[in-house]
């Protein structure tokens, strides 16, 4: 209980740090730009201009949603069931026994070169792209669940037992929130390599979504909308960085208070 | 009445005393304690106390009824004990709070898991929180709490769950010394109030014979044993709170038993024997 400077402050000072990263970054970009003097350079004004003009013209918008979309048809399909398959892996011998193997067999692999076996089973549509973004977030969360779901300390669960709890009480009152903030960890983690992932689902087979309109700049050599993409692209990953800590905040506010 | 049966309780080798740890091969078990008999007075407080590793702490799981014995039985009020009991109330070492839950989310938690409504459940742990002197803290989460204070939102979720038996596994060890004895204080206080048994489990030789009525000295090692009893007259309920009764920590008679306690548990020597048939009373009378 220290007393420290106030929230407003903290958050002032967030700001202000972001704000000098955000500069620093733009004054190297223009540098190079400047420095290099080649086409598929633009520096940030040329680029935020064509970003400008493709949000006005509602491209960008729709390109955005439409990936935004695909990430987020994933995540609902394939957080949650992750999420309980491994805590139950976590918590019981007999569900880990099936799901262990599984997990030493999914986990290592690269995803993202099945993407070509996912398009011949699913076809060249949304199914494919989400069902491989899909499959990389239930993995990462599978894993993350399942360490979390062992490391929670024996005494609680004791303690919570010895009231008299059911397994489902015992699973909502003391696994679930013991595991939420490792859960919300890796689904950060996981949607950093979801934006990626997606990326390359959206150079296939598609004519919506950032990834395509990134590649399709490039095919144009209009380096400047090519690298507008790819500062929506990034927007979109910080987009659910930030709503994921904000989630974070939401759901487990003892969290602020620890060391 | 708590009665330990002959009580034997062994665990899966390679892990500690399995409540619900599922990890650990079970081909192989590792006795905790074996052929243990003890009766705890109803209304008074006992002491287990041993050094770690002598299985005190399996006792309480098969009292509290989390732990099934291998073979014997744990008695409460002549019942055996076959799973969790609405009315038996278990603090921990380190006091099982949730970190998730306020200090009022945490004494609730009893009545929570039985189904109480939210209004039932302030009206029940209201008082118990004022009564403990935490009421201005129940929207604090633990982890801005002192040790003290998460010991005493403990004792307030045992309350909460009206027990006519209390079980606390080392319930002030990690409490600095003077914090400790205000525990043990407010434990007496609570005792005061509610005529219900509770059983210390401790290796603190003084904590036992500062609280208990009877200690119960276990040794040995996989398994262990209980090897002496002590009986405390002086710390019954009838005695303590009596008016006029002294602080007994600074009482010859205290002392002593901390000495003969201690000889109990160094095992082997000639207080034994005699221990066991409650020799205490005689010795202090010969150095009184």
């Amino acid at each position: 209980m220290k007393a420290g400077p106030g929230k407003s402050v903290l958050a002032a000072r967030k700001a202000a740090s972001l704000a000098i990263a955000v500069a620093a970054i733009a004054a190297l970009w223009s540098a190079a730009a400047a420095a290099l003097g080649k086409p598929f350079l633009p520096g940030p004004s040329a680029t935020f201009a064509a970003f400008g003009r493709l949000a006005a013209d509602g491209s960008l918008g729709r390109h955005a949603a439409a990936s935004a979309g695909r990430v987020l048809w994933a995540l609902a399909a394939s957080f949650f069931p992750a999420a309980a398959l491994g805590l139950a892996a976590g918590r019981s011998r007999r569900v880990d026994a099936v799901v262990a193997p599984v997990v030493y067999v999914l986990h290592p692999l690269p995803k993202v070169a099945f993407l070509p076996i996912i398009m011949l089973v699913f076809g060249l549509g949304e199914a494919s792209k989400i069902i491989l973004v899909a499959l990389i977030v239930f993995s990462q969360i599978l894993v993350a669940a399942r360490d979390a779901a062992r490391r929670i300390p024996r005494p609680l669960v004791d303690s919570v037992r010895s009231l008299g709890a059911s397994r489902l009480g015992l699973a909502l009152r003391v696994v679930v929130p013991s595991a939420l903030p490792d859960l919300l960890t890796s689904l950060r983690v996981s949607l950093g390599t979801a934006v990626a992932v997606l990326f390359l689902a959206e150079t296939f087979a598609t004519e919506t979504g950032l990834g395509y309109l990134i590649v399709d700049a490039w095919a144009r050599v209009a380096y400047a909308e090519m690298y507008a993409g790819i500062v929506a692209l990034s927007l979109l990953g910080l987009g659910f960085f930030v709503a994921v800590d904000l989630a974070e905040r939401l759901l487990c506010p003892w969290r602020d208070l620890e060391g | 009445m708590v009665e330990l049966r002959k009580l034997t309780i062994d665990y899966p080798g390679g892990s500690s005393p399995g409540w619900s740890g599922r990890l650990g091969r079970p081909e192989r078990r590792v006795p905790a304690v074996a052929d243990v008999s003890a009766v705890f007075a109803s209304g008074a407080i006992s002491a287990i106390v041993g050094p770690s590793g002598c299985g005190k702490s399996s006792l309480v799981g098969a009292m509290a009824g989390l732990l099934a014995p291998s073979s014997g039985e744990a008695l409460i009020d002549g019942e055996p004990v076959r799973g969790v009991r609405q009315r038996t109330a278990v603090i921990f070492q380190d006091y099982g709070l949730l970190p998730w839950l306020t200090v009022e989310g945490n004494a609730e938690l009893p009545l929570a898991v039985r189904g109480a409504g939210r209004a039932e459940r302030r009206r029940r742990v209201r008082p118990i929180l004022r009564e403990l002197g935490l009421s201005s803290f129940g929207g604090f989460y633990p982890s801005r709490l002192s040790g003290g204070m998460k010991q005493r939102v403990a004792i307030a979720r045992a309350l909460a769950s009206e027990p006519d038996l209390l079980l606390m596994d080392e319930p002030f060890s990690s409490l600095d010394a003077l914090t400790r004895e205000a525990a043990q204080e407010s434990l007496l206080e609570v005792r005061r109030s509610r005529p219900m048994t509770i059983v210390v489990v401790t290796h603190s030789i003084e904590e036992a014979a500062y609280l208990a009525e009877a200690v119960f000295v276990m040794g040995g090692r996989n398994p262990g044993s209980v090897e002496a009893r002590f009986d405390i007259p002086e710390n019954s309920a009838g005695s303590r709170f009596a008016p006029g009764a002294c602080d007994f920590r600074s009482a010859p008679r205290y002392l002593e038993l901390c000495g003969a306690i201690r000889s109990a548990l160094r095992g082997s020597g000639p207080t034994d024997d005699s221990a066991a048939a409650g020799p205490a009373t005689g010795t202090a009378e010969a150095l009184g």
